[in-house]
């Protein structure tokens, strides 16, 4: 539920900018460091990396098995982590195939590889689709245009616990001979949630 | 019988609608939430499974009608008071 | 704490209700499923919450057949779950 009544989200604005000065004033927070922590923040994660991630994958096929057995290792190849949160959570890439499709969720709340791609799609986070994509996760890929044929078996994954998921999608066909950064221009957020194939 | 975010599998809600172009804030005050949030957590005030419990006691009618960062907001009051930083009438301008 | 179950083995999700924070989701409890992988030890979620001492222990990905959850569906559901929240399962099955 983005985009409230701008009366809300000013009413909203104001409660914050208290709430920050009130920290502020007991010592427990600094404005400063607030903007320079969300700048950096912004500016490493984003959609763009998990788009090299994959575009790597399909280009060189060592690095797809590296990616596909330990994802935080082979990160690092591409100047990537998941660190730069919290603390460093696992990343778990799942592979489509011609007979399985992956598809990612957090039920419980909205957990997501934010560390890696950036905050997740307001979609993501709805009550909508955190219970309806386990229950009926073809209707829900409906909804976004995507319909897989009936052989292909789906598996969703329910990120309750550590790890965060990214998929990586089935290379299109006819681009064989594609350089990584156009590869790369294939790819998109939903591809890398799974509610798209690409 | 489960709390109010628990709502895999549950029926009635409505189709998924998707907001393409998005960006990774509506608002200032989202960012400003989200990046509250991590260090409040970072400084140890409370940590992110407190943080999750806060959300998932919101009262479910609030829950279910606040957006995202709303209910981060919540949570994040509900913990600070708990704790004895501020109080609600503080945080709420009195 | 030591590691009870290792991937293939079939496990059953609890079936409490906690008054409290929980990563077990509802619609899995008292559900049947393959344990596919382990991913390492974390401290349970349930007691971190409520600021109690909480020592790491084994998280599984455990997949779900949708049938088996919902009673309908051709899909799979994989869901992380610490192994507090899980029983092993004969090859019978027990509930």
């Amino acid at each position: 539920m983005s985009g409230e009544h701008p009366g809300v989200a000013a009413a909203l604005a104001a409660r914050v900018r208290r709430l920050e000065s009130l920290l502020e004033q007991r010592g427990l927070v600094d404005p400063q460091e607030l903007d320079r922590a969300l700048e950096a923040f912004l500016a490493r994660a984003s959609p763009a990396n998990g788009t090299r991630l994959v575009a790597r994958a399909w280009a060189d096929e060592g690095f797809r098995a590296r990616l596909l057995a330990d994802a935080n290792a082979a990160l690092p190849e591409l100047g990537l982590s998941m660190g730069g949160g919290l603390q460093e959570q696992r990343l778990k890439v799942v592979q489509n195939t011609e007979d399985s499709h992956n598809v990612i969720v957090c039920t419980l709340c909205s957990c997501y590889p934010i560390a890696l791609l950036g905050p997740s799609p307001t979609w993501y986070k709805s009550e909508a689709y955190r219970s309806r994509v386990v229950r009926d996760p073809r209707a829900v890929l409906r909804e976004f245009g995507f319909v897989p044929g009936p052989e292909v078996r789906i598996n969703v994954w329910d990120s309750s616990a550590e790890s965060r998921y990214m998929v990586l999608p089935r290379r299109p066909d006819g681009t064989e001979g594609f350089k990584e950064q156009a590869l790369a221009a294939l790819v998109t957020r939903n591809g890398l949630i799974g509610v798209a194939p690409v | 019988m489960g709390r109010v975010n628990d709502v895999g599998g549950m029926q009635g809600f409505p189709p998924v609608r998707e907001e393409t172009g998005e960006p990774p804030f509506h608002a200032d005050w989202e960012a400003h939430v989200f990046a509250l949030n991590r260090a409040l957590i970072g400084r140890g005030v409370y940590n992110l499974d407190e943080f999750r419990d806060a959300i998932e006691r919101i009262p479910p009618q609030e829950y279910l009608a606040a957006s995202y960062y709303e209910k981060w907001l919540r949570a994040i009051t509900m913990l600070l008071a708990a704790r004895g930083v501020l109080t609600e009438e503080e945080m709420a301008g009195g | 704490m030591a590691e009870l179950f290792s991937p293939g083995d079939r496990v059953w999700a609890d079936r409490a209700d906690p008054p409290y924070h929980t990563r077990l989701p509802r619609y899995a409890r008292g559900a049947i499923g393959t344990v596919v992988e382990r991913q390492g030890c974390y401290p349970l979620p349930d007691r971190r919450a409520r600021q109690l001492p909480a020592e790491p222990e084994p998280v599984y990905t455990v997949r779900f057949a949708a049938a088996e959850l919902f009673g309908e569906g051709d899909h799979t559901v994989t869901i992380d779950l610490w192994q507090s929240y899980l029983r092993p399962a004969g090859r019978a099955e027990q509930r």
